[in-house]
């Protein structure tokens, strides 16, 4: 399902695409950036903080899915926290990026998920991320 | 460079500056117009972390003259959103611990601390 149904980022700072697959606690979306992506260099190298946003929306992306099977609009979300994130490779525009994410824990709007961008059979950035998601449709 | 940490650079509202020995700060302004604005969210324009984090690397960049490289946050507090035209004070201070390069970082507003986050540099490339 595409991403803009579910979350309410949009254009540019939209870095997700799609979201491939949903299962309990978790999903994986797709991502693939244009080089005219702001987050892109001459080269077309992403900016490496571009894989800590990729797991924030992934989950955005997932709630937003699991909202939608409720009836309720996608809501924003607000990256709170982070706790070891790591980034061991790189990517480039036309990459195709997976994120894959997990929900640790959650409690009212807040959220504890573990996250990892892949790019083909390499983990680039894994970690975890805190966040708060508005539940009323805000 | 792209075009987030062009956009970045030119919201910068000051010198960079120095407190103490260790200490580099700076003033920016995001003016509505600013990139990292955009689509986060439209009519409710909040400064994205990722933006915050960046703003951090690209100063420390251009402050010490040389490209870094990203290699972990190891943690990271964002405890106030920032709007626009809000005037953004960004201060670090970088060591060296078990011979990693860390860098402690501070985003406030009006004197009230927005975000605070711990990130870990290399100047080395990943090969690939």
């Amino acid at each position: 399902m595409p991403a803009s149904l579910l979350i309410p980022h949009r254009t540019p700072m939209r870095l997700v695409d799609t979201l491939l697959s949903v299962h309990e606690g978790g999903g994986v979306t797709e991502s693939v950036l244009p080089p005219t992506s702001m987050m892109a260099d001459g080269e077309g190298r992403l900016d490496e903080v571009t894989f800590m946003e990729m797991i924030a929306q992934s989950y955005a992306a997932f709630k937003g899915y699991m909202g939608l099977v409720e009836g309720k609009p996608a809501g924003e979300g607000f990256l709170v926290g982070v706790r070891r994130l790591e980034i061991t490779g790189r990517a480039y525009a036309g990459d195709r990026l997976l994120t894959s994410i997990r929900t640790g824990a959650s409690f009212g709007g807040f959220a504890v998920v573990e996250g990892g961008v892949t790019r083909g059979d390499e983990t680039i950035a894994s970690g975890i991320i805190k966040l708060w998601l508005a539940e009323d449709g805000r | 460079m792209n075009a987030l940490r062009r956009g970045i650079r030119a919201s910068a509202a000051g010198d960079i500056a120095r407190t103490g020995k260790e200490t580099v700060v700076r003033r920016y302004r995001f003016a509505p117009g600013f990139i990292g604005f955009s689509g986060h969210f439209p009519g409710n324009p909040i400064l994205p972390a990722i933006v915050q984090v960046c703003a951090v690397v690209s100063l420390a960049e251009e402050e010490g003259g040389k490209a870094l490289r990203l290699a972990a946050v190891r943690s990271a507090k964002f405890l106030s959103p920032i709007r626009p035209d809000e005037e953004v004070s960004i201060r670090y201070r970088r060591r060296v611990d078990s011979g990693e390069d860390i860098c402690d970082a501070t985003l406030s507003v009006a004197g009230k601390t927005s975000a605070a986050f711990q990130l870990r540099f290399a100047e080395e490339e990943i090969p690939g």
